[in-house]
Order: C-alpha cells, then sequence, then structure tokens
C-alpha cells in the first residue's frame, strides 16, 4: 500500500530580531522525513520546545516550512492552498472547551466548514451533520445546542466530529486526550479506534502518556530539541530504547508499570 | 491515635430553590506518617472535601459530620477562631498550577520569607530579617533547589513550572505542618518533573514524618507512592483501602472499570483492541440520581440500588456496594 502522507525535510526556523549583517536564527526542527499510512497511528513523544506542536502546525499549514515538502497521496501541498489542505488534514486540540465558539449552536458550527468547503444544499448538509453526530455517539437533538451545554467529554466528541465532518484523511490530535478524566478518555480512545477503522484514517498523536501511545500507535516518533532522536516502530521502540534520551522518558513513566 | 478521623462527612450547597448534596457521607481517617490518596474524577467532590478539612468553604456551604477529629479534638464544636489556629499550624496544602498561585509582583524569596513564622525566630530585632532571610534559603534547600541565589531574587515567571512546584512545597513546610494536602500537584505538567516532584514529596514523608493527603484524578498515576487509598465518584464514598488491595482486588465495580479503562494496568491487553469502559457520563450536580450515584453506569445494578449502599467492611478493606466483587476472588 503506497504511504498516504510522505513528509520528507521538513524543517522550520525563526528568524530572530537583529541587524541584517548578523541575523541570527532559532531552529524550531531541524529537518525531519517520516511516512505514515491509511488505518496507521504515528505518536509522537517530546519533552516541552521539543518542536512537537510545531511539526503539527506545519502539517496543519498554520505555519509555513522554512524547507521541505508535505506530499498527500502523492500530491504535493501547496503552503497557500489552504482549502486543499483542510478538506484533508484536520486537527483536535488540547482544550475543546475553548475551542469551540460559545455564541453557537453545534448546527452552526459543524455547519460552517462544510458550507466553506463543499458545494452542498442545505438539507444535505443537515443529512450530513446528523450522521456525524451519530457516528461520534451524540444524538441528533444535540443539533441545538450550545457548547456550554456539554460536558468535557461531549465536546470532545464534538470537536471530533468537526474534524471527520470534511471526511479527511489525516487527523493531528495535539494532546487531545490529555485532559480527559480517565473513563471519558478509555471512552474517547474506543471512539478513535472504532472511526479509523470504518474511514481509514491516519492519525498523528502527540501525547505525553507513554501507555496510551503504547496502545494507540503503530510508529513512533522521538522528537528532542528540535531533533528527531529515534523513529520505528512502536513496540520496538518502547521495548528497546536505543537512544539514552527514550531510556529516560521511558524510565519515568516506566517506574510505575514495573511497581505491579 | 488517627490524625485525622471524618466519619460520614456531607457538604451542602444551599441555593435559592433548593440544596445540592456534593458530598455525601464520606469517611475518611489518616494515620501519622500515612501517604493516603484520594482519587475521583471531576465533579466526585475530591477538592471539596480537602477544602472543608482545611476550612476554606464559604457560607453557601454547610459541612455536616458525625466525627470531624483532629488529633482527638472535634473542629466542628471548635470556634471558627480556635478552629484556624490548629489548622494553619498542622495542615499545610499546595495546589495544582503553581504558576498562578504565586504572586507575580514579587520575588520568590520575598514570598518564602513572609511564610516564615516569627515564632520560629529568636533574638533581638535586628536580627531577625538576617533570620528570615536564612530561613527561607533552608526551606529552599529541603526541597531540593541548590543554587538558592538565583531562584531567590527570581520571580515566578523566570522559574519552570516543577522549580514553582517545589517552591510551593516549601512554603507549605514553613510551618513544619503534620499533614499536607496535594491537590493535584502534577496536572498538567511534564512527565519528568511529575516523577521529580513525587519523588520530593516521597522523601519528606519518610525524613520528616509528614502525612501526605495525595488527590488525584488518575488512579494510575499515584499508586507507585500510596500506602492507602480512599476512591470517590460524584461526591459519594467508593472504597477504601491498601493500594494493594485496591490495585489487585478491587470490590466495587466502579474502582474495577477504572482498573479495566486504563492502558496501563493491562499490559497484556492486545495493541489497538477496544478499551473496557463504563457507558455514559458522569452525572451533573442538579441531576444526580437517587441512590447509588453510579446505579446508571454500573453493569452490576439492580433494583437494590436505588438506596444508597452502607459501607461495609473486610479486615480494613471498606466499601460502599450492594453487589461488591468480593465473592468473585
Amino acid at each position: 500500500m503506497a504511504a498516504l502522507l510522505q513528509v520528507s525535510e521538513l524543517s522550520k526556523s525563526y528568524k530572530l530580531p537583529g541587524h541584517w549583517f548578523n541575523q541570527k536564527e532559532s531552529i524550531a526542527l531541524e529537518p525531519l522525513s517520516f511516512e505514515i499510512k491509511a488505518h496507521q497511528t504515528l505518536a509522537v513523544i517530546g519533552e516541552a520546545g521539543s518542536g512537537k506542536s510545531t511539526l503539527a502546525k506545519l502539517l496543519v499549514g498554520a505555519e509555513i516550512p522554512s524547507t521541505g515538502k508535505i506530499k498527500l497521496n502523492g500530491q504535493t501541498l501547496n503552503s497557500e492552498n489552504f482549502k486543499q489542505r483542510c478538506q484533508h488534514i484536520r486537527m483536535i486540540f488540547q482544550d475543546s472547551g475553548t475551542t469551540l465558539n460559545p455564541s453557537l449552536t453545534i448546527k452552526k458550527l459543524l455547519d460552517e466548514p462544510l458550507k466553506l468547503n463543499t458545494n452542498l444544499n442545505e438539507k444535505n448538509r443537515n443529512q450530513l451533520i446528523r450522521e456525524t453526530l451519530q457516528k461520534v455517539g451524540l444524538l441528533t437533538d444535540h443539533m441545538n445546542f450550545y457548547p456550554h451545554m456539554f460536558s468535557g467529554g461531549q465536546k470532545q466528541r464534538i470537536s471530533l466530529a468537526r474534524a471527520i465532518i470534511l471526511k479527511p484523511q489525516v487527523i493531528i490530535l495535539d494532546e487531545a486526550l490529555a485532559s480527559l478524566d480517565p473513563s471519558l478518555r478509555s471512552q474517547m480512545i474506543n471512539l478513535l479506534l472504532d472511526l479509523q477503522k470504518q474511514m481509514g484514517l491516519a492519525y498523528i498523536l502527540i501525547s505525553h502518556n507513554l501507555s496510551i501511545v503504547r496502545h494507540f500507535s503503530d510508529e513512533l516518533m522521538v522528537l528532542s530539541n528540535g531533533q528527531v532522536v529515534e523513529y520505528g516502530k512502536t513496540i520496538d521502540i518502547l521495548k528497546k530504547p536505543k537512544h539514552k534520551f527514550t531510556q529516560k522518558l521511558i524510565m519515568s513513566q516506566h517506574f510505575q508499570l514495573l511497581h505491579k | 491515635m488517627n490524625l485525622l478521623d471524618i466519619r460520614n462527612l456531607s457538604i451542602e450547597l444551599q441555593t435559592t430553590n433548593n440544596s445540592i448534596l456534593a458530598v455525601d457521607h464520606v469517611s475518611l481517617s489518616m494515620k501519622e506518617g500515612e501517604v493516603r490518596g484520594l482519587v475521583g474524577e471531576s465533579g466526585s467532590g475530591k477538592s471539596l472535601l480537602a477544602q472543608a478539612i482545611i476550612g476554606v468553604l464559604d457560607e453557601r456551604w454547610h459541612v455536616h459530620a458525625d466525627r470531624f477529629h483532629w488529633r482527638g479534638k472535634d473542629l466542628l464544636r471548635l470556634s471558627p477562631e480556635e478552629r484556624k489556629s490548629i489548622i494553619s499550624q498542622d495542615v499545610a496544602m499546595i495546589f495544582q498550577e503553581p504558576m498562578s498561585c504565586l504572586d507575580p509582583t514579587t520575588t520568590i524569596g520575598e514570598q518564602l520569607a513572609e511564610a516564615v513564622d516569627t515564632e520560629q525566630l529568636s533574638g533581638y530585632f535586628w536580627q531577625r530579617n538576617q533570620q528570615r532571610k536564612n530561613a527561607a534559603i533552608k526551606l529552599l534547600h529541603k526541597v531540593g533547589i541548590k543554587h538558592h541565589d538565583l531562584c531567590i531574587k527570581s520571580y515566578p515567571h523566570q522559574l519552570t513550572e516543577a522549580l514553582c512546584q517545589r517552591v510551593m512545597i516549601a512554603m507549605a513546610l514553613a510551618k513544619r505542618p503534620m499533614l499536607l494536602i496535594a491537590d493535584e500537584p502534577t496536572a498538567a505538567m511534564e512527565t519528568t518533573n511529575q516523577g521529580q516532584i513525587f519523588r520530593l514529596l516521597a522523601s519528606l514523608n519518610q525524613l520528616k514524618n509528614m502525612s501526605i493527603l495525595l488527590i488525584s484524578h488518575d488512579l494510575e498515576n499515584v499508586t507507585h507512592w500510596t500506602n492507602n487509598i480512599t476512591v470517590m465518584y460524584s461526591g459519594q464514598f467508593v472504597e477504601a483501602g491498601t493500594t494493594k488491595q485496591i490495585f489487585t482486588e478491587p470490590y466495587h465495580p466502579y474502582t474495577r472499570a477504572l482498573l479495566n479503562s486504563s492502558p496501563k494496568a493491562n499490559i497484556e491487553l492486545p495493541v489497538k483492541s477496544r478499551l473496557m469502559t463504563l457507558p455514559g457520563s458522569i452525572p451533573i450536580l442538579q441531576h444526580l440520581p437517587i441512590g447509588c450515584r453510579l446505579g446508571p453506569r454500573c453493569p452490576r445494578a439492580q433494583q437494590a440500588c436505588v438506596k444508597a449502599p452502607k459501607v461495609s467492611n473486610f479486615h480494613g478493606h471498606q466499601v460502599s456496594c450492594h453487589f461488591s466483587l468480593k465473592d468473585t476472588y
């Protein structure tokens, strides 16, 4: 099976303020390459400031990369062409409560991406919204509710619905599971796994929690200071971490596993 | 003797129309030198319970208890002033998000010096300032900050989150408390820093024989550090016992579900398989189910569950359920 998303030599650096003779740069992300297939999950772990979120922003198009190419199904994604990109690559953020506009009903929230990106008429759009809400385990009656009427777990489902409503191929989860309560988190993991099976989604999971990473992902990328330290199959890396940094990261969570 | 002994504590919120029972008959006891975990999801009333112990709830909240003893003294019978003096002497609390708890306009050194008790100082008034400073530096050393010169001069925003939490712990230690209540001390922290903070708390517990009440929403995070665990759900007492009892043989269906739902506790589980979960979500305070509040979500619920179950005790392992899992082991 051919790769769905191909990233080659992607990097990002910011220009620091300075005189134009000694222009300095701060490198947020060193050149990195990877591939994801459909039905697969790539997990990205690393400490704060290691470039995880920069990577997510570059992929989703919120930042323009300094070098490198992103190919989706063999087609190069243009950094200016947002329409093409936002249909295929969607993102879910950590704090679902604050990413939903409080003054819009759920129907309007989900209608917005459809209006901007598709040519469907109102009837079809409503039909699609209903289907999507049912897919993520909500009721069609929830269409007329406002975000504040939902609990945290339900809000996370709504942001998931907003992500999948355009039938994307890649979803980026930026710490989307971190702030949920444990029982809601496992519900959410189940839902994400089901959707992956049904729709053939590819996930890019950015997370701290190694136990979720181990359960959820096929491949793992470890970042440190903007550099790829290790990249490979999740099971292999977690069993035999080669780099010192990975070992440290695993040790800091692993003692709790060994305790049993 | 128990340090803290609470029996059937209820906390009621008085609104204009009706009253809501936010915490419903919860018991909690702590011995000296014990580390107890208080585990519950959001809205389970664990932070309310901690605030009730400290006594910082305002007038809208009514606290009733059959017994509320601190080292043999009944706190509910004391006047607010007496209670305050006892609690401020013996109990300290640290919160989540240490950055937002520290004063952003004052240096760490000044804030720490403020926390040092005047009674611990001796000598003439012109010596006091120097002593206060030295006490602050000593406190920083106690929590493992070696470069005290830099730390004392800096403002909270200049330090990392883990360092800020250390400073908070140092402030809590200034009074030499017997009980430290840590309300989610590592929420939203990097895992490497989480380990540091937990290790610091554990060493304080062992070296100073300080009891710690560790509040967390995640069962799997605290199990390594606690002797005993109390589990709460939606304001009700669920289960209490030693960490091993809770982890290997949970009697309550809710604890069982919590353990089953975490991928960490089930290493044998095949990758990418479905996790076991409870259906539905946590009820909100305005619409609490009657009887056992887990009822609508519980896999073992039967007709008897519309009445709140009594707490039964099996060799120190307390569980509040009509149909406990005890017989299945």
